[in-house]
C-alpha cells in the first residue's frame, strides 16, 4: 500500500516536473523570440536613430557616472581611462574607494593628478560609512571625482556616489567594466527620445576574458580560452542579452546590471537610494523604482538597449563562479521576499502578474526543480513510476530543448550583432552551448539552491577574492596580476 | 510508445542541426554579401574620396555616373560625409544628390505606408538641408508614430527653416509630444530670426511650450526679450517654467537681469527656484550680487548655500573674497569658541571652502595653460 503509494507520488512528482522543464524553456524561447524582434526593429532604425545629433546636442541630458571600486587595482586606471574618452558631450566620474586596501587610490592619484578638495557631502540618500576625503584630477577637475571612504559595502559606496553626482542621470558602472565608446551615447539615448517617461536603462553586459584590450577598449572580439567562461558567453547571450531584451519590449524588465545601468537621479533620490540590507542592491533599485511609480500611477518606462555593451571580466575558477551564482540567487530570494507584495497583485500590473511570478516560478525555483528531477527521476524509475521512454523525453525536453534555446540564441546574435567574426569561435560557442547541459547547469543549480538557503537563514553575506587579471597590458595574460574583491 | 519518442528525438535532432547549419549559413552569406559589397562600394568610394580632396570642383559627374546597385552600397558613406563637410563641398555634394533624384524619392517617401520608410526620408531630406521639404516635413509632426515625429523635428532643425518653428512649437502642445529637449536644440537651430516667434510663445498656455522657448531664447542669446523673460519668472504659476526663466535670464547676462533675479531668490521662494537664481547670477557675473550671494552661504537649504558658493566662485576676485571672508569669519569664531580644529565648521564655511579649493585648482590649471601657451 505504502509502496503504490510512493509511487503515485513519483509518477506525479515526475509528470509535474516534466511539464515545468517544458514550460521553462518555452517561456526561454518565447524571450529569445521577442529580443529577436527587437534587434530587427532596433537595426533597421540605425540609420535615423539620431545618436550623432544627440552628441552634438549642447542640451543632451549630462551624467554621472559612478563608479564603486573596493581593491580594483590590477584594472582601475585603465577602466577610468577609458571612461575618460567615452563618446558623450558632457559627463563626469565619481569614483568611490570603497576603503580598499590595495593601491587602487595611489594608482588613480599617480595617475590624474588628483587634489584634495574639501567637498560638502548631502546628504539627500542615506548612507553609513565615513567619507574621509574628496578629490578632483587637477587638469579636469569638472570630469573626474575620487572619493575616498570606509569600507561599507556597494550598496554604500553607490549612496556617497549618488550625492555626489551633479547630473540628472546617474550611470551606475563597475569599476572592472570596459565600456564601448558609444555606451554612454546608446544608453542615455531613451531618456532624450522619451524625457517624460523613461525612468531607468540598463545595457547589456558582455564577457571579456579572451578579447584584445587597448587603451582600455575592447578593440578584438574573442572567445576565451577556458571552457568555463566560453559556457558562460553563451549563458550571458541568451540570459541577459536575449532575456532582458525580452522582458523590456514585454515592459516587464525588473533587472539592470549593476555594472551598467543608468538612472533619472531625482527618482532615484526619491525612493532612497540604493538600499544596503540585500545583497542584491542593482535589481532591488529597479523592483523598488517600479513599485514606486506604480503606486504614484505614472507612466513610466524602464528599458534595455542591447548595443553597444560594457565588458566585464567573468570568473574562471568554479570556486569564483560558485560565489557569484550563490549571491546572484540568495539577491533574487531576498528581493522576492521583501517584495512579496507586489507578486500577482494587480495594482503593480505587468510587473506584479507577470514579471515577478516569473521570476518566482523559473528564476527561484528553477534550481530546485532541477536538482529535484535529478534525484526524483531516477528514483521514479527504480520504484516503476515512470519508464525509460519517459526519461528520455525528460532529456529531451530539459536538455535537448535547453540546448535548442541556446542554439537559437548564437543564432539571433549571429544575425543582428555577430560580435565573434572568427569561425573557431563561432564553432566554441556551439560546443559550449551543448557542453552547458554536462554538470555546468546541475552544479549551478546547486549553488542557486544554496544562495536561496542562504536568504532564508539570513546568513552575512561575503564577497569573497577573486583574482583580476585587469584589462591593461596584462589582460590576456594567463597569470593573475594581483588580487582583487569580486563584487 | 518507442516509435513516438524516436519520432520526437529525430525531430529535435533535426532542428539542432537544422540551427547550427543557419548558423553557418548566415556566417557564409554575411561574408559574400560584405565582399560584394566591398567590391562595388569600392569605385565610388574613391570616386567621393577625390570629389571631397578637390572640394566639390570637380568630379560631380563621376559621382551622377555611377550605377544604382553601386550607389545605393555608397550612398549611407556618402550621406554621413555630407555631414562631415561644410562649404562648398557640402553644397556640391547635395547638388549630386539632387541630380541623382535622392531628394525627390525621399520627398515621395515621406508620404509610405511604412514609418521606418517615412523616418528614413525626413532624416535624408534633413541631411540634403532641402528647404522645398518644410512644409512636409512640418506635416510630419503630427504623425501618429512618434518616432517619425522625432525625426522631422530633428530635420527641420538641420534646414533650420525659422518659418517652421511655430509648427514646432505647436507640436509641444499635444498629448504624446516631441521630446522638450530636441525641441529646444531645433528652435535653437532656426537661429536668431526666430526670437519673434519665441518670445510671443512665452504666453502661450502650454507651460512646456513656455519652458522650452525660454531655453532657446537664452541659448540664441536673444538679450531683447529680456523683459519679457523676467515677467515670466515673476508671475508664471509653474515652478518648472519659473526656474527655466532663471536659468536663461543668468545665460543671457544682462545687467537689467540682476533685479529680478535678486527677487527670485527670497526665502519665501520654492528652494529649487531660489537654488537657480543663485547659479544664475553666478552665470551674470555682475560684482553687485556678491553681497547677495555671500548671505545665501548659510542658507538652510544645502542646494541653495552650494548654488551661492560656487555662483561666487564663477564671480572671480570679488567672489573670492567674500568666500575667503566666510571661512575666515568661522575661524574667528571656532577660536572664540574654543573648538579647537576638530571642531565640525559650519555650512557656510564647508561650502566656501569647497568652492574656494576649485576655485584654486582652477586657477592653476589656467595658470598652466598660460604658461603652455
Amino acid at each position: 500500500m505504502t509502496a503504490d503509494v510512493v509511487r503515485e507520488f513519483l509518477r506525479y512528482a515526475d509528470v509535474v516536473i516534466f511539464s515545468y522543464f517544458v514550460a521553462l524553456n518555452s517561456s526561454y524561447l518565447g524571450l529569445i523570440v521577442l529580443a529577436g524582434l527587437e534587434f530587427g526593429r532596433h537595426l533597421r532604425r540605425m540609420p535615423f536613430a539620431g545618436a550623432d545629433d544627440m552628441f552634438r546636442s549642447p542640451l543632451t541630458l549630462p551624467v554621472s557616472v559612478i563608479v564603486p571600486a573596493y581593491n580594483e587595482g590590477p584594472g582601475i586606471v585603465a577602466a577610468v581611462t577609458a571612461m575618460t574618452a567615452l563618446r558623450y558631450p558632457r559627463y563626469e566620474i565619481v569614483v568611490i574607494d570603497d576603503g580598499s586596501s590595495d593601491a587602487t587610490f595611489e594608482l588613480l592619484r599617480a595617475e590624474f593628478d588628483l587634489v584634495e578638495v574639501p567637498r560638502v557631502v548631502p546628504g539627500e540618500v542615506p548612507y553609513h560609512s565615513q567619507v574621509l576625503s574628496v578629490h578632483v584630477a587637477r587638469a579636469n577637475p569638472e570630469t573626474l571625482t575620487v572619493v575616498r571612504k570606509t569600507n561599507g559595502g556597494k550598496a554604500d559606496a553607490l549612496n556617497v556616489g549618488i550625492n555626489l553626482a551633479r547630473h540628472p542621470l546617474i550611470c551606475m558602472v563597475d569599476a572592472d567594466s570596459l565600456l564601448d565608446p558609444d555606451a554612454l551615447l546608446s544608453v542615455a539615448k531613451p531618456f532624450g527620445d522619451d524625457p517624460l517617461r523613461v525612468a531607468a536603462c540598463g545595457g547589456v553586459v558582455r564577457i571579456a576574458n579572451g578579447c584584445k584590450v587597448i587603451g582600455g577598449r575592447v578593440v578584438d572580439v574573442r572567445m576565451p580560452r577556458q571552457w568555463l567562461v566560453r559556457v558562460q558567453v553563451v549563458e550571458y547571450l541568451r540570459a541577459f542579452l536575449m532575456g532582458r531584451t525580452g522582458w523590456s519590449r514585454l515592459g516587464g524588465l525588473v533587472v539592470i546590471s549593476g555594472a551598467f545601468g543608468i538612472f533619472r537621479r531625482d527618482l532615484v533620490v526619491e525612493i532612497g537610494g540604493m538600499a544596503t540590507d540585500t545583497i542584491g542592491e542593482d535589481a532591488e533599485l529597479v523592483v523598488r523604482l517600479h513599485h514606486h511609480l506604480r503606486r504614484r500611477r505614472q507612466d513610466y518606462r524602464v528599458i534595455f538597449v542591447a548595443e553597444p555593451v560594457s565588458w566585464s571580466e567573468a570568473p574562471t575558477s568554479l570556486r569564483v563562479l560558485g560565489r557569484q551564482r550563490r549571491r546572484w540567487h540568495r539577491g533574487i530570494a531576498e528581493i522576492l521576499r521583501k517584495h512579496r507584495g507586489m507578486i500577482a497583485n494587480p495594482r503593480y500590473g505587468r510587473i506584479g502578474l507577470i514579471a515577478l511570478p516569473y521570476y518566482v516560478v523559473f528564476e527561484l525555483l528553477a534550481p530546485f526543480i532541477e536538482l529535484a528531477a535529478l534525484v526524483l527521476l531516477p528514483l521514479g524509475l527504480w520504484a516503476g513510476a515512470v519508464d525509460v521512454a519517459f526519461l528520455w523525453r525528460f532529456v529531451l525536453v530539459a536538455y535537448g530543448y535547453g540546448l535548442l534555446i541556446s542554439l537559437i540564441s548564437l543564432f539571433i546574435e549571429e544575425v543582428s550583432f555577430h560580435r565573434y567574426p572568427r569561425w573557431g569561435d563561432l564553432l566554441r560557442g556551439v560546443a559550449a552551448a551543448v557542453l552547458e547541459n554536462f554538470g555546468y547547469r546541475q552544479i549551478l543549480a546547486v549553488w542557486q539552491v544554496q544562495g536561496a538557503f542562504g536568504a532564508l537563514h539570513g546568513r552575512r553575506a561575503e564577497w569573497g577574492a577573486m583574482h583580476r587579471e585587469g584589462f591593461g597590458a596584462a589582460a590576456e595574460s594567463a597569470e593573475p596580476v594581483g588580487v582583487g574583491v569580486d563584487r | 510508445m518507442v516509435g513516438l519518442f524516436t519520432v520526437v528525438l529525430e525531430i529535435l535532432a533535426g532542428v539542432v542541426v537544422v540551427t547550427v547549419a543557419a548558423i553557418v549559413g548566415v556566417r557564409l552569406l554575411r561574408r559574400a554579401r560584405h565582399q560584394r559589397r566591398a567590391a562595388l562600394a569600392a569605385g565610388p568610394r574613391r570616386a567621393l574620396l577625390a570629389f571631397v580632396a578637390d572640394n566639390g570642383e570637380h568630379g560631380s559627374a563621376d559621382l551622377v555616373a555611377i550605377l544604382g546597385d553601386a550607389w545605393r552600397v555608397a550612398e549611407p558613406a556618402a550621406l554621413a560625409l555630407l555631414g562631415k563637410l561644410r562649404g562648398e563641398a557640402h553644397l556640391a555634394l547635395v547638388s549630386v544628390f539632387l541630380e541623382r533624384g535622392v531628394a525627390h524619392t525621399a520627398l515621395g517617401n515621406l508620404r509610405s505606408r511604412s514609418r521606418v520608410r517615412r523616418a528614413r526620408a525626413a532624416q535624408v531630406l534633413g541631411d540634403l538641408e532641402s528647404r522645398m521639404a518644410v512644409p512636409e516635413l512640418c506635416r510630419l509632426l503630427g504623425d501618429r508614430h512618434d518616432e517619425v515625429r522625432v525625426v522631422a523635428v530633428r530635420a527641420l532643425g538641420r534646414i533650420g527653416d525659422p518659418a517652421a518653428a511655430w509648427r514646432i512649437i505647436a507640436s509641444l502642445d499635444r498629448a504624446d509630444p516631441v521630446p522638450s529637449l530636441l525641441a529646444t536644440h531645433t528652435l535653437v537651430q532656426l537661429g536668431a530670426e526666430a526670437e519673434v516667434t519665441l518670445s510671443a510663445a512665452l504666453d502661450h498656455p502650454q507651460a512646456r511650450v513656455r519652458a522650452v522657448c525660454l531655453d532657446a531664447l537664452g541659448l540664441l542669446g536673444a538679450t531683447g526679450s529680456v523683459h519679457r523673460i523676467a515677467r515670466v519668472l515673476r508671475e508664471d504659476a509653474y515652478l518648472d517654467v519659473r526656474v527655466a526663466a532663471a536659468t536663461n535670464l543668468g545665460r543671457l547676462g544682462t545687467r537689467s537681469a540682476l533685479e529680478p533675479l535678486t527677487q527670485a531668490l527670497g526665502p519665501a521662494r520654492p528652494a529649487a527656484l531660489r537654488a537657480a537664481a543663485a547659479r544664475a547670477l553666478g552665470d551674470l557675473g555682475a560684482p553687485g550680487a556678491v553681497s547677495i550671494l555671500a548671505d545665501l552661504l548659510d542658507d538652510d537649504t544645502f542646494q541653495v548655500a552650494h548654488e551661492a558658493a560656487h555662483a561666487l566662485r564663477r564671480l572671480g576676485h570679488s567672489g573670492a573674497e567674500a568666500l575667503g571672508a566666510a571661512v575666515e569669519a568661522e575661524r574667528i569664531r571656532a577660536g572664540l569658541a574654543r573648538a579647537g580644529a576638530h571642531a565640525r565648521p559650519s555650512a557656510s564655511a564647508s561650502h566656501a571652502q569647497e568652492a574656494l579649493a576649485l576655485s584654486r585648482v582652477g586657477a592653476e590649471l589656467g595658470g598652466r595653460m598660460e604658461v603652455v601657451a
